[in-house]
């Protein structure tokens, strides 16, 4: 019984619009997840990671490809593996006329747990959530993060062995998002298996031990958050607004990555000098700062997170 | 570290796992909704006040009508719980990537439904009771009917709710089945009064078909043998064509396509 949590083989997707083209969401996508991992989806909107996640959790049928889950062929036989999940929808929201302990404690008891393991489970996870002053509130009276947290809340306290979160933090302010971080840390440590996605670089880096950048459908990187840093070329960034117009002097230093009209050179400390003596001739400004996710995934899809479009 | 090489735990595997506890829920948050609960008889009360003033001869047959066709309208209330949960919560994909299954997800809310909105139909059986003296055989040909009632159109409606990807578009076919089912076939008024030609085609629909054999058992519609099978068969057919396929269904959207 040591089969991986996750494999996803060449998965790919063809949504057939009903009036319009037919769009390729995923094209390809090929990763594998041990058990008791933390891992994220890491791309822009659009870039396919909801679609992966549900085909994942047997919610999606994929166009062609193969998904195993705990060794079972989760496609063949959805429901032999669906006990074993437990799932956080994107954009999803509790019953409104229910407070977040019976949302918790209700579904508890819909997957068959008994009264009092749902009842002790449901507490534990609306505390950890930092959800207890409002447990007993209906859900219609809470903020949109205070139901986001109900979800997850929700969906944690099953404690299932694989769990798929689509942007679990949305709307959540930065220091729920940190209880957030924590409870799904404490969850791996026990021995359940997390796939998570987001398009904040913070909470990828902060949260997975390993992730999965994906942009058009596919993925376009693997590693840890340090590995994908190494890859861009150098330890320190030094960022140029408007820099276009030395370029050309600041690529001998080492890689260019652009940000819109900002340049970032990757770079170490040798090089560090020169280059701002470059950028004080031109009259531009110039801000150094250690290499980061942003710059690794900048560098890796070649647009920003935040570019929409 | 053990316990990330340890054997999954087993999970009893039962298609109707959960099914008591989903109900319990939908109960729940169904109860919170009493305004729509009281005003749900409110177009059978209508009418009932109508035929009492136009044509009091007539009083009967729109009662036992309007127990029907309230628990026909429940089955309604089904198809815009499941596309509610569906659309606007998404909470189906919790119970879908569950160890539940996805005719004890179907079956669990439309139990709920049913129990929260019960009230009028108990109401009305009530009236109808005292105001038409039902014999205890034709009171329980009552409840058999309501019960094939209920499943067929919950069964519909939950086959329905996932065809719809926006609320708005689901709006104007309720109020198209409340009047192709209720309003103009004969379920609040007699079926002798319907043209002659489309009597029988009247029986095949589960409301109007439903509410003749009540009525025929309590001795107030006479109606050829042949015809009495063909309402009762085309009930338990419809009923138990729609339950299954609404089983079939509910796994097979379980998983998009
Ligand atoms: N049901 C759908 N029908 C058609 N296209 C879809 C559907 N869902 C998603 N898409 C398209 O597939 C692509 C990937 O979407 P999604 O998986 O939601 O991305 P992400 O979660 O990374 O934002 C997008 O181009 C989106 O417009
Ligand atoms: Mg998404």
């Amino acid at each position: 019984m040591n089969s991986d949590a996750l494999r996803a083989d060449s998965v790919r997707k063809i949504y057939h619009g009903r009036s319009g083209p037919d769009i390729e969401a995923l094209s390809g996508v090929s990763l594998r997840i041990a058990r008791g991992e933390r891992i994220a989806l890491l791309g822009r909107n659009g870039a396919g990671k909801t679609t992966f996640l549900r085909i994942a959790s047997t919610l999606l049928a994929p166009t062609s490809g193969a998904v195993e889950i705990f060794g079972r062929d989760a496609l063949a036989d959805p429901e032999s593996v669906r006990p074993y999940l437990a799932v956080v929808p994107q954009e999803g929201k509790p019953f409104m006329h229910l407070t977040p302990r019976e949302q918790a404690y209700t579904y508890l008891r819909a997957r068959g747990f008994s009264r009092e393991t749902a009842k002790s489970r449901a507490d534990h996870a609306l505390d950890q959530m930092g959800l207890a002053e409002v447990a007993d509130r209906l859900s219609i009276t809470l903020s949109g993060g205070q139901r986001q947290r109900t979800m997850v809340a929700t969906v944690i306290s099953t404690e299932a062995p694989l769990m798929f979160l689509d942007e679990p933090t949305i709307g959540m302010d930065p220091f729920a998002r940190r209880e957030v971080w924590e409870s799904f840390r404490e969850l791996t440590v026990k021995g359940s298996t997390i796939l998570l996605t987001t398009h904040y670089l913070d909470e990828a880096e902060a949260l997975s031990q390993r992730l999965y950048i994906i942009d058009r459908g596919r993925v376009l990187a693997e590693g840890t958050a340090d590995e994908l840093k190494h890859r861009v070329g150098g330890t320190l960034r030094v960022s140029i607004v408007s820099g276009d117009g030395i370029a050309q002097q600041l690529s001998t230093f080492g890689p260019l990555v652009r940000d819109g009209d900002i340049v970032h050179v990757i770079t170490g400390p040798h090089g560090l000098q020169e280059i701002l003596s470059i950028a004080a001739h031109a009259n531009l400004t110039a801000t150094v700062g250690p290499v980061t996710l942003e710059e690794a995934f900048l560098h890796v899809v070649g647009r920003s997170i935040h570019d929409e479009s | 570290m053990t316990s990330l090489n340890a054997a999954l735990p087993a999970v009893a595997r039962s298609r109707w796992r959960g099914l008591g506890a989903l109900i319990g829920t939908e109960l729940r948050v169904q109860l919170h909704e009493l305004t729509s609960i009281a005003t749900s008889f409110i177009v059978q009360a209508v009418f009932l006040v109508f035929v009492g003033v136009l044509a009091r001869e007539y009083l009967s047959y729109t009662l036992v009508g309007a127990v029907v066709f309230s628990t026909f309208q429940i089955g309604q209330r089904v198809q815009n719980e499941a596309a509610w949960i569906r659309i606007d919560h998404k909470l189906h994909e919790l119970y879908h990537a569950s160890p539940m299954t996805p005719e004890a997800y179907f079956l669990g809310m439309s139990v709920g439904v049913l129990t929260a909105y019960s009230a009028p139909i108990v109401l009305l059986f009530g009236v109808a009771d005292y105001l038409v003296a039902l014999a205890a055989p034709v009171a329980l040909l009552l409840v058999a009917v309501l019960v094939a009632e209920f499943v067929f159109t919950a069964s519909v409606g939950y086959m329905i709710s996932t065809w719809f990807k926006n609320m708005r578009s689901i709006w104007p076919y309720s109020t198209l089945f409340f009047n192709f089912f209720g309003v103009l076939p004969p379920v609040f008024y007699p079926l002798f009064l319907f043209p002659k030609a489309l009597q029988p085609v009247a029986l095949l629909l589960p409301t109007a078909g439903g509410t003749a054999l009540v009525e025929h058992a309590d001795g107030i519609l006479p109606l050829p043998t042949d015809w009495v099978i063909l309402a009762a068969m085309s009930l338990l057919v419809g009923a138990s064509l729609a339950f299954v396929g609404a089983v079939y269904w509910a796994r097979r959207i379980s998983r998009e396509r």
